[in-house]
């Protein structure tokens, strides 16, 4: 195990390097050097990384510990810095450090037009990747925690790496802010976690979860307290992975570059809520309202997202559309019990959402920063490798056999139907409703944006193929979307899924929907592939075969079409119901409360001692006579003072 | 021997005499400088013979000497040095420049001296007379200058008032209680349970005729004015000396033969003290004339020492005592720094006339900045460390009241202190100010630096009063 | 305490004086053309804490209080010939001496 914890220990700890030499010293070492630094050394850590997974996987002997250092030791409370190697994070730090890897390759190239300098841009990723390492290697939910926090704070500092334009400053904060919101249930989850089990750390937790079960917490009603702290991680797992009602913030996020869209707001930040509710699948497994509840919401995600990204005219819009609906999936399989089926989709999204995001970043590279997919148009030619890619990796996305999205989205909804409950139904008819508008989606991007007439002829001339750095990694994951799937279904979802996971996935004793996964009826299993294929039909059908069917559609239901554009107006809701009263009450105790009494008090008492000292002045009249009947009345009121206190 | 405990006095008495003599006989021009240069002299060799004077009550009771007498002593006899050391420079200008100045602070020095040594009512009425009527000459000294007329005028008048009200109180006390000596009245009063009405209004009128020369409250309306109109370094004798010395009289009294019924009198202290230093601090905000400002600032400042002898303890007499000295120490400096204020041979006295003094005489600011901050109660300086102990004083008596009126007004004063010192660093600069004779340099800088160096020395000081105070309630 | 006093005892006195002591006092600030008469008020103060201890000296019987009459008198003097002198070098420079001119400073 030993050789595993180094390489471990080398693959957390790297970006952490890089990302302090880059950032401090950058500006004195200059682009080039702090690119290269930061980009070998995550490199490296890819290598370490996978490297640590193969080989604990073939010694075994997991979990193991390694203590780094004490952080909070405050009576009971103990918190402190370790990394934990079990099969849960050995595969998302392979997993992370590859992609971040790959993104920062990319990145040299396409951030090699600015003309401000980078090094600021490379030392915040290798931040973000460091934070995410922290994040899913800790020991106890403090560390996990300050991982959380960490990439929320990278994610600001990314999406407003533009800081010259109001737009993602706006949508900086926005990610932030809404981010915070479900960060404070977090925090409340934690603390009844630790006033429950007495301790943060997740073995301790887990080894006392059997003998509370029926522990209740009273707020607002009598209730098990399990629901209760597995509902407020869950709610702060909302936030982190822009599930439905704390979403608003994933589309906006697309204002930062590319690269960051593709390595945060795809394949790892967003990821980390499924992460936790994975990790704490010993305690989620014995919470079933909140399981219910987690099904309902990613099931409607689900669908939302996928209508919203129907009609959008941006290109990264769409995708990210595409990401909050498959994080819906992965949210329903957590729902139905399915950690697993979850934790394999994470992966094998990771791999076609980032190939699409940085395939994305080429098209947009190539015609010049425009993003408008109905001015693009007719691009294959002129593009081939990137449209390849795209091809590659909407397959994936569709979940058409055999690329790598088949495999981990028909686990989902195989397990879905096989939960066998109401929630479970309707989660599996949402999930293949939205196989069926994602295939359609998808390829409606490809036909808008590489077949048919180009839009914009003045686009079309200048397009180019993207240099090497960034046709590279698109061929890396290219090949990822393919053949992850096929080579980790069976040890994610298989048989060999008890093995590989050994301990780090929990389910309770009445949860066979992992194992009973194969028994799914052969007509419903086929249901989604279907539904996949009917929507590349139907796209080509509306793109390609008689283009103007989308427009009449959108003339002829405008008010859905509008309904769908506006994002089913969530943000004009919270608009109101939050922004403004929040506005008007932040403006109240300004004006009133700051300006008026606590500026007032002592402005009021500057006036008041100088009204009253001109008062006294006017006393010395000058005149001596004044002054010798003052003191006389001084003289008597001394003596009348004394006689009546005799 | 009786002689034996005088001697200071009447050492100082012959050499006054000697000096005046000295002077009448001099044939050519006005031998001023060196008068003034005697009288320095003479007030040196009284300080060395007050240090060595031993403890003891001589000349049948009127005349007492302890350590509190030799505090207080050296303290008038330093305000006097250095006010004769101020005049010296710019004598002509001021038109002061005749030698009976120096005799004259000199013999108002005696009188001071007199009174902090006074064991009966008779000793204390004439010290302070003797003291009075010197300063009122003094403020009239410049013959052709209508302020100072009208200043020495009002200060007579008011002081004269002040005088028979004391005498008239001096008489009833002496009626009541058989006798005029302190050691007996104090015998007197604590035998009997009931004291005579006619005796407590006698307190009553002699602690309006000594707050008067304190300039408190209600007492005080002719300090702006006389400070005013006077020479200013008979102004800056006047802030130092007399006040000390009528200090000294109040405490000897109070805490000696009247310390028995000081419940009946404390209260009236407490008003005093509030009040002045109320009044001090708010009416100070307008002022535009530098010396009137130091008037009311000297009226707050006493507000504060009287804090301590509200207190009625011995820890309050030494506060008191402490306060006295780092007052003295402050007020001759401020005083150094506002007679160097000439401009084209004319004194100048606003306070818009100190605009720029930063840039232009960044020395002479300096020290008055020290002496503002110092004023206002600003640590390390030494102001600070006499509030700190008249405040502390109050506070373990008690007296929560007195202590937060105090506070409130201290904060209220330091406006008018930092006043001063913003519009020195941080005002335009207008025409500098005429080069100053060395005597004003010497005298602001070295104020200065015992302001700042108060710390060193408070430890000695502090015993000192501690030793003067316990020697008051024996 | 009749002591020397005769049949009257110490009352007469005392009163009289205090009618002195107000009638000094009031003449200070009562009168308003004249600074000579507040010279004179002055005086009569004195004379009334002169007149109480003389009463009171012969009251107790002690020769204390009528010694310290003689000193006041004598100082009532010098302070009257300062006085003087003050209001003569006031009025060289001022020109009036009503009591109402006397105010250039104030404020």
């Amino acid at each position: 195990m030993q050789t595993a914890s180094t390489l471990f220990e080398i693959a957390v700890l790297g970006p952490l390097f890089a990302c302090m030499v880059a950032g401090l010293f950058g500006r004195m070492m200059g682009d080039g050097p702090a690119k290269a630094l930061t980009t070998s050394i995550m490199v490296i850590a890819a290598l370490c990384g996978s490297g640590a997974l193969f080989t604990a996987m073939h010694i075994g002997g997991m979990p193991v510990v390694v203590q780094l250092a004490d952080w909070i030791r405050a009576g009971s409370f103990h918190a402190a810095w370790t990394l934990r190697l079990d099969t849960l994070s050995l595969s998302m730090v392979a997993m992370v450090t590859a992609v971040s890897a790959l993104v920062h390759i990319y990145s040299i190239g396409y951030m090699g037009h600015e003309t401000t300098p980078t090094y600021r841009f490379f030392s915040y990723l290798s931040l973000f990747t460091f934070a995410m390492l922290m994040l899913v290697t800790s020991n106890d939910l403090i560390q996990l925690f300050f991982g959380w926090e960490g990439v929320g704070l990278a994610s600001y500092l990314l999406i407003g790496y533009w800081y010259d334009r109001p737009s993602a400053c706006a949508a900086a904060i926005k990610a932030f802010v809404v981010n915070r919101v479900a960060d404070l249930f977090f925090m409340v989850g934690i603390a009844l976690l630790f006033v429950e089990f007495g301790s943060v750390t997740y073995d301790n937790i887990f080894a006392l979860v059997p003998a509370h079960g029926d522990d209740t917490y009273t707020l607002l009603g009598t209730h098990r307290i399990y629901e209760t702290i597995c509902l407020l991680l869950f709610i702060g797992a909302m936030g982190k992975s822009a599930q439905l009602f704390l979403h608003t913030w994933l589309p906006d996020a697309m204002e930062g570059p590319t690269p960051v869209s593709a390595l945060i707001h795809a394949a790892t930040m967003v990821t980390a809520g499924v992460f936790l509710m994975a990790r704490m699948s010993p305690l989620v497994e014995f919470a079933p309202d909140t399981k219910a509840f987690i099904l309902f919401i990613g099931a409607t995600t689900c669908f939302f997202a996928a209508t919203v990204g129907l009609v959008q005219p941006d290109i990264k819009r769409t995708i990210a559309y595409s990401t909050c609906s498959q994080l819906g999936y992965m949210f329903m399989a957590v729902g139905a019990g399915a950690y697993q089926a979850s934790m394999f989709h994470l992966t094998t999204h990771a791999f076609f959402k980032a190939l699409l995001f940085l395939g994305a970043g080429s098209v947009i590279h190539a015609v010049h920063d425009e993003q408008n997919m109905f001015r693009m148009g007719g691009l294959w030619k002129k593009i081939p490798l990137t449209y390849g890619a795209m091809w590659l990796g909407s397959l994936a996305l569709a979940g058409i056999f055999p690329f790598a999205g088949y495999w981990s989205k028909d686990a989902i909804l195989e397990a879905t139907w096989m939960a066998h409950s109401g929630l479970g139904f309707y989660g599996w008819t949402l999930g293949c409703i939205t196989a069926f508008i994602t295939a359609l989606y998808s390829w409606r991007l490809i036909f808008l944006v590489f077949h048919g007439a180009p839009r914009d002829a003045h686009l079309h001339e200048g397009a180019h193929e993207s240099p090497v750095w960034m046709t590279l990694p698109l061929v890396l994951l290219g090949v990822g979307a393919v053949l992850a799937g096929l080579l980790l279904a069976p040890y994610y979802v298989g048989e060999g899924q008890a093995a590989f996971w050994s301990g780090a996935i929990v389910n309770a004793p009445g949860n066979t929907v992992i194992a009973t996964l194969e028994q799914t009826p052969e007509l419903i299993a086929l249901v989604p592939t279907f539904a996949g294929v009917l929507g590349i039909l139907v796209a080509y059908l509306c793109y390609v075969a008689s283009p103007t069917i989308p427009a009449s559609f959108a003339t002829s239901l405008r008010p859905i079409y509008l309904f769908l554009l506006n994002k089913w107006y969530f943000d004009e809701l919270y608009d109101h119901l939050f922004v403004r009263p929040y506005r008007a009450l932040a403006n109240l105790l300004w004006k009133g409360a700051d300006e008026g009494v606590i500026e007032g008090i002592p402005h009021g008492l500057a006036r008041m001692t100088a009204g009253t000292a001109a008062q006294a002045v006017r006393t010395q009249t000058g005149s001596i006579a004044i002054y010798a009947f003052t003191m006389l009345i001084g003289l008597v009121v001394l003596v009348s003072t004394l006689l009546v206190f005799h | 021997m009786n002689w034996t405990l005088a001697l200071p006095e009447i050492v100082l008495a012959l050499c006054g005499l000697a000096i005046l003599v000295f002077g009448v006989v001099q044939k050519k021009g006005q031998p001023f400088l060196a008068c003034s240069m005697l009288t320095i002299g003479a007030f040196v060799l009284t300080a060395f013979l007050v240090v060595m004077s031993p403890d003891g009550i001589g000349y049948n009771h009127i005349f007492v000497n302890d350590s509190f007498a030799r505090f207080m002593k050296i303290l008038s006899l330093a305000g006097g040095a250095l006010a004769t050391m101020l005049t010296v420079g710019y004598a002509r200008e001021l038109k002061v420049e005749r030698f009976e100045f120096p005799v004259l602070l000199l013999f108002s020095t005696l009188g001071t001296m007199m009174m902090a040594s006074s064991g009966n009512l008779m000793t204390l009425f004439i010290g302070l007379e003797l003291s009075s009527l010197a300063i009122y000459i003094l403020c009239a000294f410049a013959r052709d200058d209508v302020r100072g007329a009208e200043a020495g005028l009002k200060y007579f008048v008011l002081g004269s008032l002040a005088s028979g009200l004391l005498l008239y109180g001096s008489a009833l006390v002496y009626g009541f209680a058989g006798t005029m000596e302190y050691g007996a009245i104090q015998t007197a009063l604590s035998a009997t349970s009931a004291v005579p009405m006619g005796l407590m209004i006698g307190i009553v009128f002699m602690l309006a005729g000594l707050t008067f020369k304190l300039s408190a409250v209600p007492f005080h309306m002719w300090t702006p004015d006389v400070y005013q109109g006077a020479p200013t370094p008979v102004t800056a004798f006047m802030a130092g000396a007399p006040k000390i010395a009528a200090f000294a009289l109040l405490l000897r009294v109070m805490a000696g033969p009247f310390g028995h019924v000081a419940p009946q009198w404390q209260i009236l202290v407490e008003a005093i003290a509030i009040v002045s230093m109320v009044f001090g601090s708010l009416a100070a905000i307008p002022q535009t004339d530098i010396k009137r400002l130091m008037a009311y600032s000297s009226i707050g400042h006493m507000g504060y020492a009287l804090m301590g002898l509200s207190a009625g303890t011995e820890e309050g007499m030494r506060g008191t005592l402490v306060y006295l000295t780092t007052y003295l120490l402050m007020n001759v400096g401020a005083f150094a720094v506002i007679i160097a204020m000439r401009r084209k041979g004319r004194a100048v006295t606003g306070i818009a006339d100190l605009a720029g003094l930063g840039r232009t005489d960044p020395g002479l600011a300096t020290a008055m900045a020290i002496f503002m901050f110092s004023m206002a109660g600003a640590p390390p300086l030494a102001g600070f460390f006499g509030k700190l102990m008249v405040f502390y004083a109050a506070i373990n008596a008690h007296l929560f009241g007195l202590a937060a009126v105090g506070v409130v007004s201290s904060v209220i004063g330091a406006y008018y202190y930092v006043r001063i010192i913003k519009v020195m660093f941080f005002d335009e600069a207008t025409a500098p100010l005429d080069r100053r004779p060395l005597s004003l340099s010497f005298v602001s800088v070295g104020m200065g630096v015992a302001t700042v160096g108060f710390l060193v020395v408070l430890g000695p000081v502090s015993t000192a009063a501690q030793a003067a105070a316990q020697a008051l309630f024996r | 305490m009749t002591g020397g006093l005769g049949s009257i005892g110490i009352g007469p006195y005392l009163t009289v004086s205090a009618i002195l002591l107000v009638l000094g006092v009031f003449g200070i600030f009562l009168n308003r053309k004249n600074v000579i008469i507040i010279l004179m008020s002055i005086e009569l103060i004195l004379l009334s804490a002169n007149l109480n201890f003389v009463a009171f000296s012969s009251a107790l019987g002690d020769l204390s209080g009528q010694v310290f009459t003689l000193f006041v008198l004598t100082i009532a003097a010098a302070e009257s010939a300062i006085g003087l002198a003050i209001v003569t070098v006031y009025f060289r420079n001022r020109g009036s001496i009503e009591v109402e001119d006397i105010t250039m400073m104030k404020g």
